[in-house]
């Protein structure tokens, strides 16, 4: 299997904001012991969420997302080369990915090939609590499911 | 009137919408820069244990986890009367000088020096880390990302976690530095001290010795006289992590040297209808609304003031550039003083000075062998248990306070916060307005360079709102209103 790492974007206190961690951390039972992919939990986006998959071949990325043209819950697909809206690809302290990608590829870092992200439409993510709403909750299995298909390709 | 919005502010964390307002004559009438406040966070941990605090608080914000975490361990240092090991503090202190050379590094390269390196007329899309890399040369990109990589391994390997830090306890350190980790560490320490210093020549030769940007610097355009707020050393040195909090005025006069704990009584909050934000200013000077000089109790908490408060640094690499950015701005040294640089774009070259000390004294404590003794924790004592404790440190972008009141068994009552950003919404404020009043005038239609110039009086606060209103929203693009005297939408301007 490609070394993969399936990062998870988001503030866990900040109610659906924290779904991707939530995500990543139900994936722990299911994939936490293969070889060859790696957990991770991050907030901050920008440079530092290129830094985190540099060295992998394949890079899944969750995230919440603020669309307002989705249902809650739903999950969207992107790849680094769609307009990317999720709310911490960019880092509003240093740059956004995309940028940051371009300064991978320039530098010739060993910037994964594989770069997926899903993110998930989110009804709430400026209220302190640790839980989702309820269709931000019910999209978790479908995350899992989504990712361990991937993880198959 | 007209009436100019700018919602909200790019590469900023969180919030934030600049309304502008203009007279008949089409002139500049008010500024305001608003942050819509999200409530809950100390609902949030009320009835938690308060030596949750560190774990919880160092979420507040991606940007600076670090400070956060030391601020409430301080506090809870406090709240349960137990002071950390010798290790320990020099332990937390050499994590803290990582963390800032990581920030302050890549606040030049990504955030503030881009608007200079690229030119502050570039396109928006090209003054950032990218356009840096291509006027600098690739390998100065290079280094950045070098730079940040083996402080972000030290900072894993000291904290427990990468991101946010759960190593610190009351009364000291959960972990020990071994033999090979200081080693490391002291290693990496010394490629920041070269970094630092090629960083500075970097700003010299770059800003300084380019004539249009060095009267960009000097020019009144971003000059506010307000008092200056810092934490210094037992002899008035700058200090990051510990020491009392000292306010000069605008001659460079000490107005107060307090105990970070006595803050309540030094610092009160000004509430204005228009903002959910407060904005703290100076008890002893008073409230005297969006000015500066003597009689307004405005101060600034930031990398400028902090040196501005300084006798000096405590590290002599960092002391030789402090002499050299007073000496170019031309301050007299009075009762070995120097008069404090109000020039807010200096900002930028006295966080590089930071850089360097903190690099210099990551060095220091790295070689100290003291620093891989296995004594890094004191367990509290019952007996000295407070229920009250107040901890402050330097954060990247000003003084944190964070205060923490339980009940006898240590349940949270009561917390409060005064972060970095928020001792500098007045100036942040006070700048905005000037920027407008300069470059808005007689009705002339603004453009895009009216936005990067009043973003880049941002910038050089290193603002991050999300923590100033407790709140972590992820993107934030760029809006700028134009209302006329009526209220009407005469324009408006959007980025991001």
């Amino acid at each position: 299997m490609l070394k993969t790492i399936i990062i998870g974007m988001g503030n866990p206190l900040l109610r659906d904001d924290g779904v991707g961690i939530l995500a990543v951390r139900a994936l722990e039972s299911a994939v936490g012991t293969r070889q060859n992919v790696d957990l991770l939990e991050l907030y901050t986006g920008g440079i530092r969420l290129m830094e985190e998959m540099a060295g992998y071949e394949r890079a899944f990325v969750v995230d919440a997302m603020v669309t307002g043209r989705h249902e809650p819950g739903t999950i969207i697909a992107f790849s680094p080369t769609d307009f990317i809206t999720t709310r911490h690809t960019i880092s509003t302290h240093d740059t956004d990915f995309r940028t940051s990608l371009e300064m991978a590829h320039l530098l010739g870092l060993p910037i994964p090939n594989d770069i997926r992200f899903w993110g998930v439409e989110a009804v709430d993510v400026d209220t302190f609590s640790e839980e989702l709403t309820g269709p931000v909750d019910a999209a978790i299995p479908r995350i899992i499911e989504n990712i361990l298909a991937s993880l198959a390709d | 009137m007209q009436r100019i919005t700018i919602d909200p502010i790019t590469r900023l964390e969180g919030h934030g919408k600049i309304e502008i307002f203009l007279d008949d004559a089409g002139n500049v009438a008010n500024a305001y820069l608003q942050v819509p406040e999200l409530r809950g966070f100390e609902q949030f941990c009320v009835g938690r244990l308060a030596e949750e605090m560190p774990i919880i608080t160092n979420r507040i914000c991606g940007v600076c986890p670090e400070a956060h975490h030391l601020a409430s361990v301080k506090a809870l240092d406090a709240l349960f009367g137990v002071e950390p090991t010798a290790a320990a503090r020099k332990i937390r202190e050499l994590l803290y000088m990582t963390f800032f050379v990581t920030d302050h590094t890549t606040h030049f390269y990504a955030l503030g020096g881009p608007d200079f390196i690229v030119g502050p007329d570039a396109p928006p899309a090209e003054r950032n880390i990218l356009g840096v890399a291509r006027k600098v040369g690739l390998e100065v990109a290079s280094e950045v990302i070098g730079c940040r990589s083996r402080n972000h391994q030290i900072i894993k390997v000291m904290t427990g976690r990468g991101i946010h830090p759960v190593a610190g306890l009351p009364g000291g350190w959960s972990r020990r530095i071994s033999e090979d980790e200081r080693r490391d560490i002291e290693g990496a320490a010394r490629k920041n001290v070269e970094f630092a210093l090629f960083t500075l020549k970097v700003f010299d030769d770059i800003v300084l010795k380019n004539p249009a940007y060095l009267e960009l610097v000097t020019s009144d355009i971003y000059l506010h006289r307000t008092y200056s707020m810092g934490t210094v050393d037992s002899a008035n040195r700058v200090n990051f992590y510990d020491g009392l909090i000292r306010v000069v005025d605008q001659e460079g006069a000490e107005l107060v040297k307090y105990h970070p704990s006595d803050y309540m009584n030094q610092i009160a909050e000004r509430v204005e209808p228009w903002t959910y934000l407060k904005f703290p200013y100076l008890k002893k000077v008073g409230w005297n609304g969006f000015t500066d000089g003597k009689e307004s109790g405005v101060y600034s908490s930031t990398p400028l003031s902090r040196l501005n408060v300084a006798d000096g640094m405590a590290t002599p690499l960092a002391q030789e550039h402090f002499e050299r950015i007073y000496e170019a701005f031309g301050s007299r040294k009075i009762n070995g003083h120097f008069q404090p640089i109000h020039h807010r774009l200096a900002t930028h070259w006295a966080r590089l000075i930071e850089l360097l000390y903190a690099a210099e004294h990551m060095l220091e404590l790295a070689k100290d062998p003291e620093i891989a003794s296995a004594d890094v924790r004191n367990i509290p004592n019952p007996a000295d248990f407070k229920g009250v404790g107040i901890g402050s440190v330097e954060a990247p972008r000003g003084t944190l306070t964070h205060h923490y009141e339980t009940d006898e068994k240590g349940v949270l009552r009561k917390v409060n916060m005064i972060v970095g950003t928020t001792n500098n919404y007045a100036p942040m404020t006070m700048s905005v307005k000037r920027v407008a009043e300069k470059l808005i005038n007689g009705g002339k239609t603004p453009d895009e360079g009216l936005l990067n110039k009043v973003e880049m009086a941002f910038r050089l606060y290193d603002p991050c709102l999300s923590c100033a209103t407790h709140n972590l929203p992820g993107k934030m693009p760029l809006r700028l209103i134009i209302r006329d005297k009526d209220g009407n939408v005469v324009r408006t301007l959007t980025r991001g």
